[in-house]
């Protein structure tokens, strides 16, 4: 606090505010750039249109999740199931698509009608038999990859022929997919900056007390956040089968730590009422370039982990600063 | 529909075994200030929480414009036209003003998108007609405590309440602000306003309240109009008994010299502090909630590193610490303000909470020697008179005295020469303040220098030897007991150009 004082000597208050808040994530953002010249660089393939076209599509399947991720860290909570969501949500739309176009509406309305289900179910034990998110979603975690791994351990069902297309679908140089993160991007920015729903989020996150105390509706509000959590992460297991084309249950392993990883670079506070989609998208895109990154510069794909890790505590120990 | 616009009747309520309030009826006419009076622990707050609809009450009924309320939730009861401006002061920090103003009331338009232009404007109209200028789009975490006190007012009444209730709303605002909080207050009784104002500074209460109900230990004593009280009367209602019986007072010469504190600041408001202790006395620290009384404890226990100064045991070849360990270990304690989230381990034994400082004594050869452990929980028990059912109850079911006493017993354990206590009877009830009051007396006596930090300005100057008056982090004056008076030292804590802030 002392120190971006001082930096910050001769600004107004508002903007020593601005500079506080936003500091850190123009840091994050720094970072990307650097990141992005040293791929310039040191490796030929890094800035061509290939190459960028596979990072922004990347960037969409873990940023869509990561959007949801970051609702419920808002709130002071947590969801750890995504990631298994994600798989039984592949392998559900994969059999009842099974191979036909006919199929692709039942396909996935099944799947998001099973994104709901598991979000009401979390929504309904955090909010009414008063469990901890960490906990209820621990236990779905659970549950989800095991219902997902005694469907099937192998590949079952498949895509229609142009439900697999839409993976590679362009407008312009790019991605379709890249550009409905775009769009999921901008909503949930207006989500929290316009609505009264984006509001309670902060409320609830910042102080549950207060918003109760205020006439929030704190439960319909936490029912809301855990449902689009989970079709988060349902919307991502129907993306998943467009790429893969079949049912693979490898899929969705460990994506809840990498969103939470990305959302936390973000600038989110995993207590709740602060962060930023702005941030959240420095996250995932600091992750995806910096993966994308130590490929083409053929460093050992073990050490990723390791980077991570330096990154998210040099990315907290930024946010510290902040001094709240 | 009666005279009254609300009626509380025969109201109890107790909490995991303990009475917090019992048979307790109040009565308010439209367009009046009701004064709610009563110590800490007298049970004011848990009566408004039971109107707020964030207690259920055990037994009895409350009948608002005319008719029986039940069961409502705290939204309900907002709407019904109640608003309560809590002593924790219930905003959120990184919301702006305005948001805060209307947080679950937010003008919207269709599809619940917030009509934001509308959230500014009229956020910028209720501070206008409170007469004081912000900036509405900045978060509350940037406002001072005054102001965050003057933005709950103005979500009260952007909630259009025929009733509000004010619970200690100046025990964090001082002269001017204080004045224009009186101001407020007329203007919306000429409104027709009703204002239920929980305060224990009674000066305040004779300056703005029609009538007033005085509480004690959960009961009702007594509901009179102003006029036909003094303060005198007042004090005997709320405390029982007359206010020199209140702190025991024990003549000595003043002792040694034990500590010395040279232009001490840390990386906090804390700047330029210098100060003295002697054996067996007590000295009060006064100030203003965020002037930096509490960091001044810290940086004296060596909880907050200096960045300037010099701390120094006297005759322990100046012994010095640079953390809580050593300090501990240098003979200094401090009993933090807060005792349920710094002081005690709420879900753990009574015995646990008294041995944990001291477990390297009772232990040998690494094994705890329970009979040992039961000697000091049992010897402790005694000097305190703490009430339990066995040394294993856990802390969190002893009444908020009896709590405080379990923290002093672990801190003396350890044969400190220094105690400073932050706050020490907050949120405890009239006997056990008294308790404790003899207790520090009892420490004095063993040659023990105390420190008090204390918002109560009757306790400091009631059991202070001399009080130093803390204002926007700097020690700003000296007051020997004979001298100190209330407006005196008030004067001081909120002279011009210091500012009220929390950190």
């Amino acid at each position: 606090m002392k120190v971006s004082t001082r930096l910050s000597a001769g600004l107004t208050d508002s903007q020593r505010l601005f500079l506080r808040r936003y500091g850190p994530i123009f840091a994050v953002y720094g970072f990307i750039v650097v990141l992005i010249i040293i791929g310039a660089t040191q490796s030929e393939r890094f800035l061509t249109v290939r190459n960028l076209t596979n990072v922004a599509r990347q960037a969409a399947f873990l940023g869509i999740v990561a959007l949801g991720q970051m609702l419920v860290i808002l709130t002071a909570g947590i969801d750890l199931s995504v990631g298994s969501l994600v798989k039984l949500s592949i392998l559900v739309s994969a059999i009842v698509m099974n191979g036909e176009e006919a199929n692709q509406g039942a396909a996935i309305a099944a799947t998001l009608a099973l994104g709901l289900l598991v979000g009401l179910i979390h929504g309904f034990l955090v909010n009414e038999v008063k469990i901890a998110p960490f906990i209820v979603t621990l236990a779905s975690l659970g549950i989800l990859r095991g219902i997902s791994l005694s469907i099937s351990t192998s590949p079952v069902g498949s895509a229609s022929r142009p439900f697999i297309m839409f993976y590679v679908q362009k407008i312009g140089p790019v991605p379709v997919i890249a550009l409905m993160f775009v769009a999921l991007l901008i909503l949930t920015a207006l989500l929290l900056r316009y609505t009264a729903f984006g509001k309670y989020l902060y409320a609830i996150g910042g102080n549950v007390e207060v918003a109760h105390l205020s006439g929030v509706p704190v439960k319909l509000t936490r029912y809301g956040v855990y449902v689009i959590c989970s079709i988060s992460a349902s919307i991502t297991g129907l993306l998943w089968l467009s790429r893969m084309g079949v049912g693979d249950p490898a899929i969705g392993d460990g994506i809840e730590l990498q969103t939470i990883t990305a959302v936390i670079i973000g600038g989110t506070s995993l207590f709740g009422g602060r962060g930023t989609v702005i941030g959240t998208l420095g996250g995932v895109l600091l992750l995806g370039i910096t993966a994308n990154l130590l490929v083409m510069l053929g460093v050992n794909q073990f050490i990723q982990g390791l980077i991570q890790g330096i990154i998210i505590v040099a990315a907290v120990a930024l946010y510290k600063q902040e001094g709240d | 529909m009666s005279e009254y616009i609300l009626e509380m009747h025969n109201i109890s309520k107790s909490f995991a075994g303990v009475q917090a309030l019992k048979d307790v009826s109040i009565r308010c006419r439209p367009g009046r200030v009701y004064g709610l009076v009563g110590e800490n622990g007298a049970g004011k707050s848990t009566l408004m929480k039971i109107l707020a609809g964030a207690y259920k009450a055990d037994a009895g009924e409350i009948i608002y414009k005319g008719q029986r309320r039940e069961g409502l939730s705290a939204g309900d009861v907002i709407d019904s036209g109640i608003s309560i401006i809590y002593q924790e002061l219930a905003l959120v920090p990184r919301m702006s003003v305005a948001e805060n103003i209307f947080l679950g009331r937010e003008p919207q338009r269709a599809f619940g998108i917030l009509d934001l232009k509308s959230l500014h404007d009229r956020a910028a109209k209720l501070t206008e007609r409170l007469g004081i200028s912000m900036d509405t789009s900045l978060p509350v975490s940037e406002l001072t405590v005054a102001q965050r006190q003057l933005v709950e007012i103005a979500k009260a009444l952007s909630q259009n309440a025929d009733l509000i209730v004010m619970d200690e709303p100046s025990a964090i605002l001082a002269g001017s602000e204080l004045d224009q909080l009186f101001g407020i207050i007329e203007s919306l009784v000429e409104q027709g306003v009703t204002i239920i104002y929980i305060s224990h500074r009674l000066d305040e209460v004779f300056r703005i309240a029609d009538e007033v109900t005085v509480l004690k230990d959960g009961e009702l004593v007594d509901t009179r109009p102003i006029d036909q009280l003094d303060r005198q009367t007042l004090v005997r209602l709320m405390v029982g008994r007359p206010l020199d019986e209140i702190f025991p007072r024990t003549e000595h010469e003043q002792g040694e010299l034990v500590l010395v504190a040279e232009d001490v600041s840390t990386d906090t408001i804390l700047e330029g502090a210098s100060l003295e202790l002697y054996k067996g006395e007590i000295l009060g620290i006064a100030g203003m909630v965020g002037s930096g009384r509490t960091e001044l404890a810290r940086a004296l226990f060596g909880a907050d590193p200096l960045t300037s100064g010099t701390i120094t045991l006297v005759g322990d070849k100046g012994a010095s610490w640079s953390n809580p360990a050593q300090a501990i270990a240098s003979g200094l304690v401090l009993v933090p303000e807060d005792r349920k989230s710094h002081g005690l381990f709420t879900s753990l034994s009574v015995r646990v909470n008294i041995t944990l400082p001291i477990l390297s004594r009772l232990t040998r050869f690494g094994v705890l020697q329970s009979r040992a452990e039961d000697k000091v929980v049992e010897e402790a028990k005694e000097r305190l008179s703490i009430v339990m059912s066995s040394s294993d109850q856990e802390a969190q079911y002893l009444s908020g005295g009896n709590q405080q006493k379990v923290v002093l017993a672990k801190w003396l354990e350890t044969h400190p020469a220094i105690v400073i206590l932050d706050e020490p009877t907050r949120g405890v009830d009239v006997g056990a303040k008294f308790e404790i009051y003899k207790l520090m007396r009892q420490l004095n006596n063993r040659g023990i220098a105390i420190v008090m930090i204390s918002s109560e300005l009757p306790e400091v100057i009631g059991m202070s030897d001399r009080i130093l008056v803390m204002n926007d982090g700097r020690i700003v004056g000296e007051v020997a007991q004979e001298d100190a008076t209330e407006a005196g030292i008030i004067e001081l804590a909120t002279m011009a150009g210091a500012k009220a802030k929390v950190s």
